[in-house]
């Protein structure tokens, strides 16, 4: 089992790296203490770029690109949604009834506020793959000997990903198999992690939920309980990430489609997040007085 | 009630308005492109999820009152842009500049704002551009 170096040094070098790593910036605003993010940090170049800290994802992780760098609002990274024919996702006969069933706010078919079916909008989690294509925005990672935690702004969520050498469970037809038992599909399935070399971690999760609760993104494209994804955190300097990942469900498409490689950066560590929710309430207040108005066929 | 002039101009220029901008609801409802500028007074300003909503007053030429609602996007978002929870108060005489909605209800999205006291705040919606692949 791959051990944190922040728990067990391994040498002068990497101690040295990682204290660079996760030393605060200098200048940040931080009204009463309450540190805000900084948007606008210096591109890493040849001239200040340092070195990654071995088998080390821990830190306050934002977009590399900006504030609005993880909206994602035309669906995965890599394929967005705008009907352009190299862009178009390999559906099976199946996944392809699913996506036109599908009625998102955002994307290629994208309808209007009242015509939605996003369980998004009903306050349903997210989920995984889900949570990483839907506004990553300041995203903390915490490791120990046994797991890495990764908690996202939106809607205060987290999962879990195991590093103790217990194994993926199986997929079958109620859910998944861990060790003969048969276990619930999951919002954010059942992930486990392994270090691939000192800068590349590897999580594989399955056991999400059916499609019927859960979209791969904004615009609408599905993915199902049989869904297994695979991402990569490769750690390129000491105040860079790069997320990768890739998802392979047999019952939505023909062949695994690779979805994102966000670049992210490290942030300071005692920034405050501000709560980013889905409140049903706020929702139906919203809906009240702006949403059903925008939406509706003409003005009153 | 202000006495606030009505100035609205529409202009169809192409705001360049990337996908970023349409994170919760898509931008089906907006007529993008044009802008609206509003003078008027502030009757609300709600700064919550999962988008801020601001209600203005707004006298036209023919001397009727109308309310519209404007919306940015959540708190989170909006922030950096300078947008807080009292940016606008109730009676304050400001002017926005909005994306209308295409129904013709006095409805948009914040482009920009020019508060009470003169302080300008930009696009109260996300900011940035899609990454880059990188390997």
């Amino acid at each position: 089992m791959d051990r944190g170096v922040g728990l067990i040094p391994v040498g002068i070098l990497a101690l040295t790296a990682l204290s660079l790593a996760q030393a605060p910036p200098a200048q940040a605003p931080s009204p009463g203490g309450w540190r805000t993010p900084d948007w606008n940090k210096p591109p890493v170049t040849a001239a200040n770029r340092k070195p990654a800290p071995r088998r080390n994802l821990t830190g306050m992780w934002a977009p590399a690109d900006g504030a609005g760098g993880g909206t994602q609002a035309q669906g995965i990274p890599l394929k967005p949604n705008n009907g352009k024919p190299e862009n178009a996702l390999p559906y099976t006969p199946y996944g392809l009834e699913l996506y036109k069933s599908h009625h998102a706010l955002e994307g290629f078919d994208a309808v209007l506020p009242t015509e939605d079916n996003d369980p998004r909008n009903r306050c349903e989690p997210l989920g995984v793959p889900r949570s990483n294509h839907y506004n990553v925005r300041l995203t903390q990672i915490f490791q120990d000997d046994y797991k890495v935690l990764i908690a996202y702004e939106y809607d205060n969520r987290w999962r879990v990903i195991w590093t103790d050498g217990r194994q993926l469970p199986k997929v079958v037809d109620a859910g998944v198999d861990v060790g003969g038992e048969i276990r619930e599909p999951r919002f954010f399935g059942y992930s486990v992690g392994r270090w691939l070399d000192d800068y590349t971690f590897q999580a594989e999760t399955v056991g999400a939920m059916p499609d019927d609760r859960v979209w791969l993104d904004s615009t609408g494209r599905p993915i199902s309980e049989k869904v297994h994804v695979t991402e990569t955190f490769r750690r390129t300097d000491a105040d860079t990430l790069v997320w990768s990942e890739t998802i392979d469900d047999p019952k939505i498409y023909t062949r695994p489609v690779e979805t994102m490689r966000m670049p992210m950066r490290l942030h300071d560590p005692r920034t405050d997040i501000q709560e980013y929710y889905c409140s049903p309430v706020e929702q139906e207040n919203y809906n009240k007085l702006f949403g059903s108005g925008a939406s509706s066929k003409g003005a009153p | 009630m202000s006495t606030a002039r009505f100035v609205v101009s529409v202009i169809a220029v192409a705001l360049s308005l990337s996908a970023s901008l349409a994170a919760h609801h898509g931008a089906a409802a907006f007529d993008v492109g044009k802008k609206v500028v509003l003078k008027g007074t502030v009757a609300g300003w709600i700064y919550s999820n999962p988008h801020c909503l601001l209600s203005l007053d707004v006298v036209g030429e023919d001397g009727k009152v109308v309310r519209w609602i404007a919306e940015g996007q959540a708190p989170n978002v909006v922030y950096p842009a300078g947008y807080r929870k009292d940016s606008f108060n109730f009676g304050d005489q400001v002017t926005i500049t909005v994306e209308p909605v295409k129904n013709g209800r006095p409805m948009g999205r914040i482009l920009s704002a020019v508060l009470a006291d003169g302080t300008t705040l930009g696009v109260a919606n996300s900011s940035g551009t899609a990454p880059q692949p990188t390997r």
